[in-house]
């Protein structure tokens, strides 16, 4: 979309002068921005370049001609032959006078503050703030700090009240986490009655807060801004691949920073970037290779473990030898997997895609997003489709949102209500399964009454939306898990074509995938294709890369993780080897994967963690976590960008590609690597236009393109009497392998919990917080009740992610389960 | 003397009901304004009586009406600012409670005039009286086809809403107010870009006038222009304080502070005298006995570094300590402050903490200047005007008072006979 940008109209500038100096700037800038673009700081403290001017604080006064009282910059336009000064001792008092009033109610509590080294109202006091002050009075006292849930700790004596936070809140958020309460000098920074903050980008606020009013539980006086080591890296969480800093002090991750990145995260993080980082440190990594010897993991030496590893491959035909995982592993990583297992192994079984049951071929459905993600802001109309976007992919909200400020519609579809319901112009929720009808019906393709009797959704709601859809001339289409996880699936993605081409031939973007993803999809680490999105049935593009290998590349297509777990059923599949992934608790089938797990005769898995797939393994490998080797990634928009070494790893981990290289070498068949540049380089070989930077978006075939099923109608999910269908859904704070490890993210996702709505919850039985028994025809769980009326009637939520109570248990790869819930008796 | 205007019926038993309003020509200008009159001559008309907004601004009425702009398709919306939060001010409130038809039909001749199908009447919260009457006045004015649809068959259509306010004196600042309105925190709003008239209530051109700015023109409209300002043109004083006969007095604007005192308000309690005054509301400028034969208008109050406001007269004669006075004053400013900005909210609390303390006799001789040099600070710093009307009266009074500071400074008591603390 960026590139159908209009050409912006030359603008029309605007002449002044600062401090005696000519300036001209495009009309509309403010005098504090034109100051800025030439190098003139002006003080600020309320002002916040990515939201609109407020005028409160009064730091940012300056002097101009013809009018009468300084004039606050930061909201003043520039105006032709303005004349504005800002160092006239006019404006010298105003600034002192401006610092001393702040002052007079802030504890200058500086040496015990986390903010102190990097605190704006330091540095502006120290140049331009009053010697002293005369103020003799008693200053205003709080309750010293509050801490306001698992990451935020709040100072209201340290608390400037530049309203920055709030409306942080109010207009890039929208979440209203943090609100003003009392007026006057009672004024104060609060949730309502002081309850934690409910947010998840509360870490921004602490970014922007310019004193240590809001600071962070979890870097809460672990260091120093000087005696941090700042290094580049990339969010590893949710597949948005946001840009951070990582601070380091001496062996230990303090932070992680927003940096910033225009067409990625802009300047902010959601909080599991922010505070998802501690798993790293954590004490449970794994510090040396773990083997089964008389039935238990033992540790064992390199040479043992990937001796083992090396016999297993060595003694198992290709066809019988799978690997599962890569998407929390570098580029670089994933490619020395490929090359070991494509091409010394010499097998195509090979899927990063853990957490589906219903893969549909890349070349049809690859997932990310088609456009950037700085695009989505630009779009006039958004459906999201089966998306919990600030649970999925947090920062697209943001972009979202902005679109959202300019006028652009929401248009939501789901089983239950996204978070960000309450922005959307129109909401549809439906029965699981009635997704194809009802976009069809949005589309136009059957009539609404059609689509709302296979969905559940009003037929007046569904035109309302239809109309709008049509209206915009540039809508996006973004369809999530929770619309393509079915059976139904590739009838699902026929129907997003057909609501595509509906609205103008709108881009459909697939958000899926999470980490790595991104990259594992562009290497090709799929049973059928090939680096650089080529199919694996095009025999040329085998033979471009059996070029740069110097070994043939199998051409009979692999089998999918679903394909390899019921290979390993029939003991056709002999050795898993699974790669930073945790199908145990992730594979939408729990028990599909222990039966699986069963048949096979070795299991190899990559590890930060002893997860429940590690537990059940032959051979453990520990690696090193994404904060301790550098290498690239890419997102869901296909960006590829670099993040770099911080730290050691524990014990004798070793990162993924050091382990492949070594079993290559035991094969028989090393592979010449001396460094990621290098193997970054001989990607590029196999990669038109991959670079640092680059953005190698997934192909989108034409709407329809080989497509079927169209024309099948779809059906509620026959179930039996009572039971609830169950839809799973992600939420951003869970409590899987990393994030159980990150208090600060740990602490956010409570329990886990089953949400029903309250017609169903009255006719069981079923009351907020009791606890209760859900039972599918594959297993149960035991979780706490949630009644809640953003889920479609005879429906139950239940979240993934809680390894404690993987609803992987309950949910059955051959299609959609009917749960019972059952009270357990009171909490 | 001319005739009072809107408050010649004050007082009678009834009034406030609409037949007892009908039958002194209630409603009749309204009548003919929708049959006679086109919107753009009510403008005109309501231009050339030259009447001044009665919020405290005083900004001509008729000349904020043609700013507003009427673009086809747009909503447009009156606003009516009946939130009286002014200290000394009770003219609106003895309108609503007393005469509240008055009221409604300049605001449905208003909406006309505007060509607005929507009105909010923004009413103090504390106005459990006038709340009663206005509404029951409001469902009256509906009932006999006044307010609603269709109004006296003419076409013309107005809803008006009343919605009464949570308590915040700066939600009588018309931004705060649209803000409030909209179920948000009263924060006034920055201007430009958001000035009322052009992008006010939910971002749309918004008209928003004081509630005895609408009590005016049914007058005007009734009258003509020049028939209008024969009688003044007409203002209500509310006078309060140290006089024998407070209340609001409607008098031609201009009318010496002397005579609205003296004359009108029965002059000072027997044995005492006028000491200083407040000529236009808490925000405006402390006066002393010498300024009282200025005109009570808006130029030559300005001139005296005060001003008209909300034409609200606070007398405060021999036995008043002024250093109190002002504390309490800097006080109802220190809690109404909204908080938004820095030199309002952190000023406010200093200057009371400062004042506080030399009234308790803990006074040092550097707090004068302390006092004066903080509110210089907070001159054309602030936000708002709420913010800008501390330093005034305070640094007015530090002038025209000082040996009464000094006295506390020095002996730490007042020296104010009959004053009312040590
Ligand atoms: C702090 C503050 C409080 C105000 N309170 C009131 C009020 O209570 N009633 C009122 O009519 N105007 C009040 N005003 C003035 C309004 O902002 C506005 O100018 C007025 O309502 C416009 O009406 P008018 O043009 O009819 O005067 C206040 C202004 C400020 C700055
Ligand atoms: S907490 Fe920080 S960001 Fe929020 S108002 Fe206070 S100083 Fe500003
Ligand atoms: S001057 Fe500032 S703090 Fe005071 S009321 Fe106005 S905006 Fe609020
Ligand atoms: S930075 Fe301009 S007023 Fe705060």
């Amino acid at each position: 979309m960026s590139s159908e940008r209009a050409p912006a109209s030359p603008a029309q500038m605007v002449h002044l002068t600062i401090d005696g100096r000519p300036v001209a700037v495009p009309k509309g800038t403010t005098v504090w921005q034109a100051a800025r673009q030439n190098g003139i700081e002006v003080p600020v403290f309320c002002y916040h370049d990515r939201m609109p001017p407020l005028g409160a604080c009064r730091m940012c006064l300056v002097e101009v001609e013809k009018m009468p009282k300084l004039a606050t910059s930061c909201t003043l336009e520039a105006g032709e032959d303005m004349v504005v000064r800002t160092q006239t001792d006019r404006v010298r008092q105003a600034q002192q006078a401006i610092l001393e009033l702040l002052l007079v109610n802030h504890p200058l509590d500086c040496p015990i503050c986390d903010k102190g080294g990097e605190c704006p109202l330091q540095d502006n006091t120290l140049r331009f703030g009053p010697g002293q002050s005369r103020f003799v009075e008693t200053k205003r006292q709080f309750r010293k700090h509050v801490r306001m849930g698992p990451v935020l700790v709040l100072d209201r004596e340290r608390c400037i009240l530049c309203w920055r936070c709030v409306r942080f809140g109010e207009i890039v958020a929208g979440d209203d986490a943090l609100k003003g309460f009392e007026r006057g000098y009672h004024s104060q920074i609060a949730t309502p009655a002081m309850e934690p903050v409910r947010s998840k980008f509360i870490g921004n606020t602490m970014e922007i807060c310019p004193v240590g009013a809001l600071t962070s539980a979890t870097y809460r006086f672990r260091s120093r801004p000087w005696d941090n080591r700042t290094v580049q890296s990339v969010c590893p969480h949710c597949g948005c691949g946001c840009a951070t800093t990582l601070n380091v002090r001496g062996a230990d991750l303090t932070r992680t920073r927003p940096r910033e990145h225009p067409e990625v995260n802009d300047i902010w993080l959601c909080d599991k970037g922010f505070f998802g980082y501690e798993f790293v440190g954590s004490p449970e990594r794994l510090r040396a290779p773990l083997v089964r010897r008389d039935g238990a993991l033992r540790e064992a030496t390199w040479d043992e473990a990937l001796g083992r590893v090396a016999d297993a491959l060595r003694s198992t035909s290709p066809e019988a030898v799978g690997v599962i995982g890569g998407a929390r592993s570098t580029n670089e990583d994933d490619y020395l997997l490929l090359r070991l297992f494509r091409g010394v192994v010499g097998t195509n079984n090979i899927d990063f895609r853990v957490e589906t049951a219903y893969p549909q071929p890349t070349s049809r459905a690859a997932w990310g997003l088609p456009v950037a993600i700085a695009d989505v802001e630009r779009a006039d109309a958004i459906v999201l489709v089966g998306c919990d976007l600030t649970e999925e992919y947090p920062i697209l909200w943001l972009r979202v949102k902005k679109a959202i400020d300019r006028g652009a519609p929401l248009v939501i579809a789901g089983a239950w209500e996204p978070e960000v319901a309450r922005w959307a112009q129109h909401r549809l929720i439906h029965r699981r399964g009635g997704e194809a009808a009802l976009l069809r019906a949005l589309a136009g393709g059957v009539r609404a009454e059609d689509g709302a009797a296979a969905s559940g959704a009003p037929a007046e709601a569904i035109r309302a939306a239809a109309d709008t859809l049509r209206a915009a001339p540039r809508a996006l289409v973004l369809a999530g898990e929770a619309a393509l996880e079915q059976p139904g699936a590739e009838r699902v993605l026929a129907a997003l074509d057909e609501l595509c081409a509906a609205c103008h031939g709108a881009p459909l973007g697939i958000l899926r995938g999470r980490g790595n993803s991104g990259g594992a999809q562009v290497l090709g680490l799929l049973p059928d294709m090939l680096p650089g999105y080529r199919p694996l049935g095009d025999p040329s593009a085998r033979e471009a890369v059996a070029a740069v290998w110097g070994r043939p590349v199998p051409s009979a297509p692999g089998r999918t993780v679903r394909g390899m777990l019921e290979a390993a059923r029939a003991a056709d599949l002999e050795v898993l080897y699974v790669v930073g992934a945790d199908p145990a608790s992730d594979y939408p089938d729990a028990r599909a994967w222990e039966e699986a797990r069963r048949g096979l005769r070795c299991l190899v898995v990559h590890e930060l963690f002893l997860t429940r797939t590690a537990e059940a393994a032959d051979v453990v490998l520990p690696v090193l976590a994404y904060a301790e080797k550098t290498g690239t990634v890419a997102n869901i928009e296909g960006r590829v960008q670099r993040q770099d070494q911080a730290l050691l790893g524990p014990g004798v981990a070793r990162s993924d590609a050091e382990i492949f290289v070594d079993l290559a070498s035991r094969l028989g068949s090393p592979l010449a690597v001396a460094s990621w540049e290098q193997v970054f380089a001989e990607i590029g070989r196999m990669i038109p236009g991959w670079a640092e930077g680059a953005r190698l978006a997934p192909p989108r075939p034409g709407a329809g393109a080989g497509r079927d099923g169209a024309g099948i109608p779809d059906g509620p999910l026959p179930r039996p009497e009572g039971a609830l269908a169950l839809v799973a859904g992600r939420r951003l704070f869970d409590r899987g392998t990393m994030a159980a490890r990150c208090p600060g993210v740990r602490g956010q996702a409570g329990e886990p919990f089953v949400a029903v709505h309250p017609e169903d919850a009255a006719r069981l039985g079923l009351r907020d917080g009791m606890p209760c028994e859900v039972r599918s025809p594959r297993g149960a769980l035991r979780l706490a009740v949630r009644v809640w009326a953003g889920v479609h009637r005879g429906h139950a939520y239940a979240p993934r992610g809680y390894d404690s109570a993987p609803v992987s248990v309950l949910l059955d790869e051959r299609g959609p389960v009917a749960v019972t819930v059952r009270p357990l008796g009171a909490p | 003397m001319p005739e009072p205007l809107l408050t010649r019926y004050l007082g009678q038993p009834g009034r406030e009901e609409i037949d007892a309003y009908l039958a002194t020509g209630g409603y009749r200008a309204l009548a003919r304004a929708l049959r006679e009159r086109t919107p753009d001559e009510i403008v005109a008309m309501v231009e050339a009586s030259g009447l001044r907004g009665r919020g405290g601004a005083g900004f001509p009425t008729g000349r904020k009406w043609k700013l507003t702009p009427k673009r086809d398709g747009e909503t447009r919306y009156l606003v009516v600012n009946a939130d009286e939060g002014e200290p000394g001010t009770f003219k609106d409130r003895t309108l609503i409670e007393g005469d509240p038809h008055q009221i409604i039909e300049g605001m449905v001749i208003t909406a006309y005039a505007n060509q607005v199908h929507q009105a909010y009447i923004y009413l103090r919260g504390e106005f459990f009286l006038g709340h009663r009457r206005l509404s029951r006045a409001l469902a009256e004015a509906y009932a006999r086809g006044y307010v609603g649809r269709n109004i006296l068959g003419s076409g013309f259509d107005l809803e008006i809403v009343i919605h009464r306010g949570a308590g915040a004196y700066i939600c009588g600042e018309e931004t705060a107010l649209l803000e409030s309105l909209e179920g948000r925190r009263g924060f006034p709003r920055l201007k430009p870009p958001y000035y009322p008239a052009v992008r006010g209530l939910y971002d749309r051109p918004t008209v928003l006038n004081n509630a005895e700015t609408m009590a005016h023109i049914p007058h005007i409209v009734a009258l003509g222009p020049e028939a209008y300002k024969s009688y003044g043109p007409p203002i209500l004083y509310s006078v309060s304080g140290h006089v024998t006969r407070p209340g609001v007095k409607e008098l031609p604007i201009g009318t010496p502070l002397r005579e609205i005192i003296f004359e009108h308000a029965g002059g000072p309690r027997a044995g005492r005298s006028v000491k200083a005054v407040f000529p236009g509301g808490s925000s405006s400028a402390i006066l002393t006995a010498e300024h009282l034969d200025t005109p009570a208008d808006f130029e030559s109050l300005q001139k005296l570094g005060s001003m008209l406001g909300s034409s609200a007269i606070i007398v405060l004669d021999d036995t008043t300590c002024i250093p109190a006075v002002i504390r309490r004053t800097v006080e109802f400013y220190r809690d109404e402050s909204c908080g938004k900005c820095t030199p309002c909210r952190e000023g406010t609390v200093w200057l009371s903490q400062i004042l506080d303390r030399i009234l308790c006799g803990r006074g040092r001789r550097e707090d004068l200047d302390l006092l004066d040099s903080i509110a210089r600070n907070m001159t054309g710093t602030c936000f708002c005007p709420l913010g800008e009307s501390v330093p005034p009266s305070l640094r007015a009074s530090l002038r025209y008072f000082r040996d009464e500071y000094a006295h506390h400074i020095e002996a730490g008591a007042c020296d104010v006979a009959g004053g009312p603390h040590r």
